[in-house]
This record gives structure tokens, C-alpha cells and sequence, in this order.
């Protein structure tokens, strides 16, 4: 009789006691439902599978904070947790989009599949530059943290009359970031752009993650710096406050505010750009920056059937589909060859 | 050993031994022989030792201690033997040194002489260590003639840790030939781990300033299209009472305010306690802020006017002792309202 009771005094201190089975559905179905527009809301995994360089872990990280905040940040993985185990993860936590990366010969990809029924994107990357590395490069970086809180636009351009693998792609994008419903959305989430381009001629889709910034139009750099500082000015100098503004600043304002960029706000985004003004709309790079070329399409979750490119059945392809096959083998060829000697290189690693 | 060739076929007939594996073992060979006893000597004590490792065999050591130091011969114990073999050998040496001589040709005549006497002593019966000297001596002879013939060149560093040297640079060489292959395996790791990874330019490149213009395009839309769809809320007509609704919500912290000026404004008059003087002038300043934006004096929507709802009576309460507040309302052009009239 004095077990249950210690045991219920123990439990007092902690407060009330969930079953954990009911936590569990509590937190899977809180946020699965955008609570606005009651449209459902895509999470993500970001994981890799097998042994990647350290640069493909970064890597892994800025698509993590890409896909935020509908994603696992610090999600761990270990060697031995297989699919299977995401996929049953994914399940109760409304998890609908993976991004795999993986290094397999040396080569990086990226697979982008939707669960649990798939299809499976596999991109090889044959270019990528790190978050960091742009901040590196940029003179004035802008990441402020705040713009993380919300999930970014997605631009998607040149995906339109390709054919089967693009016009699906496109939708997968779509919907790897919740809708955004023009009559509900707040200008002041949207501060993040992810812009997919297909480029046909040389058949690759460039990954760009931007920062939105808006600007008012007409205002002098002084009285937008004054409204942002919130500080004092330094008028030490000055013989009169007329100075302030008078006196030219930086003689490399980018005034060249095309028209094009600018939009009139309806609301109040903050205090700068308040509502029926107009804005500039002004794009920096946050990386990461990636260049990937589309291998492979399978129907199921990184299995199934190959839907591109399109598979050999001998006897009864027509001539063009040999042409368009030709070009496509020969350029599994090309890769192929790499494969050998990076995989030779993989072994003396190993060794 | 053309000169020995001889010797060994003559030898036989001399050594008419009573032994015949001793004389086979002469016969076999003259220059090399202690050497070639000492080692069909050591293969038993080896298998010896495997037995018994015990006193018998450190006798053993030491006997052939005493071997390795003293000639070999001693062992067979018959001196006739011996001196058979001294007579044998003694020709052949000489006549080895003879050939040494015309070889290397620049021998001094002394060390000859020295030959000569040492080997006229064995002859003359003296202890068998005599024979070994000479020969060592004359090995340290030819290996000190030769050192002393070699050339060396000027170094600074003399010539002994020449060779060293070289080894030095060998291996430093070999190591340098080792550490190439391991930094180029090293190198083509970091290749293959970075493959792919390309560092950004410090300046936009033509490529991706049109990335940004299409990324601009599409955000400039988005954000048209929800300006569009969410303008009719803005461009509400205030006079027609559908769209006061609206305003109404928007606009509900400004009622809210209007609401408590009046109660503060009613509450001054009754008791001229300067708190509520000081919450009016307060309110006068929010409500005139919040109005600051829209241009016309007086709001078009008839509940944000401050004499909306305000009947004659109230005006009238206000107007009998309001001449204190008056000073601060003047300043406000919402708080007009009472004094009007």
C-alpha cells in the first residue's frame, strides 16, 4: 500500500501526468494544421545517409535552417537508424518532406522525396557553397535570427512546359512550404525567399536562399538609418540640426530604385515601411547556394519504379526516345567514368 | 687462386694421413680453411644446445674461444700433421704474397721481409698464433693501403662522416620521396570531400544578379497580389455604414480612448482634481497621434467625432465650469468638442 502513494507524492511535484501516447498526439496534431487558413502545414526532415565530409554536414545544417521552422533543427541521426526509422518518426510527427544527402562516390546528392508514398527527386550537386561562405563574401552580411521564425517564400521559374519530371517537381516544391494565402498572409512574415530556376540549356536547377528587405522609397539614408538606430545622432560636427540632413552622407547611395522592385504596402510591416507607402524591395543572399542537376525520379520513397529518366526497354523504344536516351547515357557514361576513380579514392580513405 | 689450384692437387699424396675425413677437409681448401672448420664445428654445439643448455656448453664457448684465438689445427693434435700443412702452406702464402705483390705492386719491400721472418719463425717451430697474426696483419695491410690510397675530396667536414653523410642524404631524400605520395593521398581527399564545394565571388556575377531580379520579380508579385487582395479593407468608404463595420474594428482602441476622455473630461468638471486634468491631456495626445496620419480635421466616421453622441445637456454641463481645462483643449483639436458652441 505505501508504493502508490510515494509514487503519487513523486508524481505531485512534477504536475499533472499525461499519458505519454497523448502528448505525443497532442504535439503531432497542434501544429500539423495551419491555424488561419486550416490548410495543412508540410514539415521536413533533413538527413543524410552514409559517411559525408564535413562541408556536406554544413551543408545539411543551412538546408535545415532553409526548411525552417517546419523542420527538425538539431535532429540527430545514427549510422544504424535506416529509412524505415525516419519514415516511422514521420508518421505521427506530420513529417511529409525528406531531403536526404548523401555522398555516394564522392559525389554529392540530394534527394527530395515526400512521404510516405514518394516520389523520390535525386539531384546530384554539382555545385554548392555554404551559408557561411556567402556571409563571407558579403561585405555587410544580413541574417537577423528573426527571419528564421517563418517559412520562406518559394519562387519557382523556368519549370513550365518541360515535360513529365519538372511539371511534378514543381508541385513537390509547392508544397514544401505551407500555402500562403494572399488574404490572410502578414507582409512581415515574409522575409525569406528560396528561388528554384531551371535552366534548360544546361539542365540544372540553382538553388538560392535570399533575405527580404524593404526600404521606403524617397527616404534619404539618414532619416531611415535614424528610424532604425533608434539612437541619437552624433551632431558634434554640425552647426545646426538642418545639417544632419542636408549634409551628403555616402556618396554611393544605390538610388537606382528601378520600378520594377518597388511595392505598395497595405499594412504596416514595421516601422519604416508603413502601410500605403511605397517599398523597395531589396533581395540579399543567405545561402546556401547550390547547383544540382535532376539523375533520377523513382515513383516510391527511394525505391520503385524509375520514372526518369525513362527506362530501356529494348524493342520498344521509337527512334527519338534512342536519340534523347543516347544523350542522357552518355552522360551516365561521363559520370560513370568519374565513379571508378573516386571510387578508388574512397578506398584509399578507407585504408 | 690459380696458385692454389695446384697446391690442392699436389696436396694429397703428402698428407697421407690416417684420417681420412681430416684430410679431405685439407684438401678441400687452404685459404678459407680455419674458417670453414670453425663452421662445421659450430652446427653441433647448436644442436647441442638445444638439449642442454648446461655447463658443458659454456666449456663448450669457451673452447672455441680459445679456438677463434689460437689456430685451429692445435685441435687434431698431431703434430706431424701440422708441421705437414705449416710446410704446405708456407710456399703457397708466399707465393699468394708474391701475387698480391705484382697486383697491387706499390706493397713496401719491408712488409715482405716482416713475412718472411714471421713464417722462418714457424718454420723454426714457434707457436701456431704466428701464422694467424701475419695474415691478419697483412688483411689490415691491404684494407689500410687501400683506405690511404682513396681520394678524397677538400671537404671541411673531413672525410670520415662522409659516408654518413650520404646515408644522411639518402634518407632524407627517401623520406621526401615518401612524404610526396602521402600529402598528394592527402590532398586528393580534401578534393574528393570538397567536391563540389566552390566559394563564392566577392562580386555578383552576371548569373546571379538575374537570379535575384527573377526572385525580386516573384516576391514584388506576391506581394502585389496580397496588397490586391487585402486593399478593399483600406479603401473603405466610411460614410456608407458597411463599411463602418470595418472601421469599427480597426479603429477600436481610438473609440476605446475617445470613450475614457469623455468619462476623465466629465469627471475634471465635477471635482477639479488635476489628476483627471492630467489623464485628459493625456488621451488629447494619444487620439491626436493616432489621427495624425489621415489629413482632415475631424473624422469622416460620425463616432470618431467628439461630438458624436453628446446631447445639449452634457454640453451644456461641461460649459458652467470648464474655463480651467479650456487652456489644454485649445491645444487639442479633438478636445474642441465642449467648447464649441
Amino acid at each position: 500500500m505505501r508504493h502508490p502513494k510515494s509514487g503519487r507524492g513523486k508524481r505531485r511535484g512534477r504536475g499533472p501526468r499525461i499519458p505519454a501516447a497523448v502528448l505525443r498526439k497532442q504535439q503531432a496534431a497542434a501544429p500539423n494544421v495551419d491555424q488561419v487558413t486550416g490548410a495543412k502545414i508540410p514539415k521536413s526532415f533533413v538527413f543524410s545517409r552514409g559517411k559525408i565530409p564535413s562541408t556536406l554536414r554544413h551543408l545539411q545544417q543551412d538546408l535545415r535552417k532553409v526548411m525552417l521552422p517546419y523542420t527538425a533543427l538539431n535532429l540527430k541521426e545514427k549510422k544504424r537508424n535506416n529509412l524505415k526509422d525516419f519514415l516511422n518518426v514521420a508518421g505521427p510527427l506530420g513529417v511529409t518532406h525528406f531531403m536526404i544527402l548523401s555522398n555516394p562516390k564522392s559525389l554529392p546528392h540530394l534527394r527530395m522525396a515526400k512521404t510516405p508514398q514518394g516520389p523520390t527527386y535525386t539531384f546530384q550537386i554539382e555545385e554548392y557553397a555554404l551559408a557561411a561562405d556567402i556571409a563571407n563574401s558579403q561585405k555587410r552580411p544580413r541574417c537577423p535570427p528573426g527571419i528564421f521564425k517563418n517559412s520562406p517564400l518559394v519562387v519557382l521559374s523556368g519549370f513550365t512546359g518541360h515535360g513529365e519530371p519538372y511539371k511534378s517537381l514543381v508541385q513537390y516544391f509547392q508544397y514544401m512550404v505551407p500555402a500562403i494565402d494572399p488574404n490572410t498572409v502578414k507582409l512581415s512574415t515574409c522575409q525569406r525567399v528560396l528561388l528554384l530556376k531551371y535552366d534548360k540549356e544546361k539542365g540544372i536547377v540553382d538553388f538560392r536562399h535570399y533575405s527580404i528587405k524593404l526600404q521606403p522609397v524617397g527616404v534619404s539614408r539618414k532619416i531611415r538609418k535614424l528610424m532604425q538606430n533608434n539612437q541619437v545622432p552624433d551632431l558634434r560636427d554640425l552647426k545646426d540640426v538642418s545639417d544632419y540632413m542636408t549634409k551628403a552622407g555616402y556618396g554611393s547611395e544605390s538610388e537606382v530604385d528601378d520600378e520594377a522592385a518597388t511595392v505598395s504596402l497595405v499594412s504596416d510591416v514595421d516601422k519604416l515601411n508603413r502601410a500605403s507607402r511605397k517599398s523597395a524591395v531589396r533581395l540579399q543572399e543567405i545561402g546556401p547556394r547550390m547547383t544540382m542537376r535532376l539523375v533520377k525520379v523513382e515513383s516510391g520513397l527511394c525505391s520503385g519504379d524509375v520514372l526518369y529518366p525513362v527506362p530501356v526497354v529494348k524493342g520498344e523504344q521509337t527512334e527519338e526516345e534512342t536519340e534523347g536516351q543516347e544523350a542522357e547515357d552518355d552522360e551516365s557514361a561521363d559520370g560513370s567514368e568519374d565513379e571508378p576513380e573516386d571510387g578508388s579514392q574512397d578506398d584509399t580513405e578507407d585504408e | 687462386m690459380a696458385a692454389a689450384g695446384p697446391q690442392a692437387v699436389s696436396a694429397p699424396p703428402s698428407a697421407a694421413a690416417p684420417n681420412p675425413g681430416k684430410r679431405k677437409r685439407s684438401a678441400k681448401g687452404k685459404g678459407g680453411k680455419s674458417k670453414k672448420n670453425k663452421l662445421a664445428r659450430s652446427d653441433e654445439p647448436i644442436r647441442r644446445r638445444a638439449n642442454k643448455p648446461s655447463a658443458k656448453f659454456l666449456k663448450l664457448l669457451k673452447k672455441r674461444a680459445r679456438d677463434y684465438n689460437s689456430d685451429d689445427d692445435e685441435e687434431e693434435g698431431e703434430e706431424g700433421e701440422q708441421q705437414q700443412k705449416r710446410e704446405r702452406e708456407r710456399p703457397h702464402r708466399r707465393r699468394n704474397d708474391d701475387h698480391d705483390d705484382e697486383e697491387e705492386g706499390d706493397l713496401s719491400e719491408d712488409d715482405e721481409d716482416e713475412a718472411a721472418s714471421s713464417s722462418g719463425d714457424e718454420a723454426g717451430g714457434g707457436g701456431g698464433g704466428v701464422t694467424r697474426f701475419e695474415e691478419g696483419c697483412r688483411a689490415f695491410r691491404v684494407a689500410f693501403q687501400k683506405i690511404m690510397s682513396k681520394k678524397l675530396p677538400d671537404d671541411p667536414l673531413g672525410p670520415i662522416l662522409s659516408a654518413h653523410k650520404k646515408l644522411v642524404a639518402a634518407k632524407l631524400a627517401e623520406e621526401v620521396e615518401e612524404r610526396k605520395p602521402k600529402g598528394e593521398a592527402r590532398k586528393e581527399k580534401r578534393a574528393a570531400a570538397e567536391k563540389g564545394h566552390v566559394l563564392p565571388k566577392e562580386h555578383l556575377e552576371t548569373h546571379d544578379k538575374e537570379l535575384i531580379k527573377i526572385a525580386t520579380q516573384g516576391v514584388v508579385r506576391l506581394f502585389n497580389a496580397v496588397s490586391k487582395a487585402q486593399k478593399p479593407r483600406n479603401d473603405l468608404n466610411p460614410s456608407s455604414t458597411r463599411d463602418a463595420k470595418g472601421i469599427l474594428c480597426s479603429s477600436f482602441l481610438c473609440y476605446f480612448w475617445i470613450s475614457r476622455y469623455r468619462v476623465a473630461k466629465i469627471e475634471a468638471s465635477k471635482s477639479d482634481a488635476s489628476h483627471y486634468k492630467a489623464v485628459i491631456h493625456y488621451i488629447n495626445l494619444l487620439l491626436h497621434i493616432m489621427h495624425a496620419g489621415k489629413d482632415e480635421d475631424e473624422p469622416g466616421w460620425a463616432p470618431l467625432r467628439d461630438t458624436y453622441m453628446l446631447g445639449s445637456k452634457l454640453k451644456d454641463w461641461d460649459k458652467m465650469k470648464d474655463t480651467a481645462v479650456e487652456s489644454e483643449q485649445t491645444k487639442a483639436p479633438l478636445g474642441d468638442s465642449s467648447d464649441e458652441e
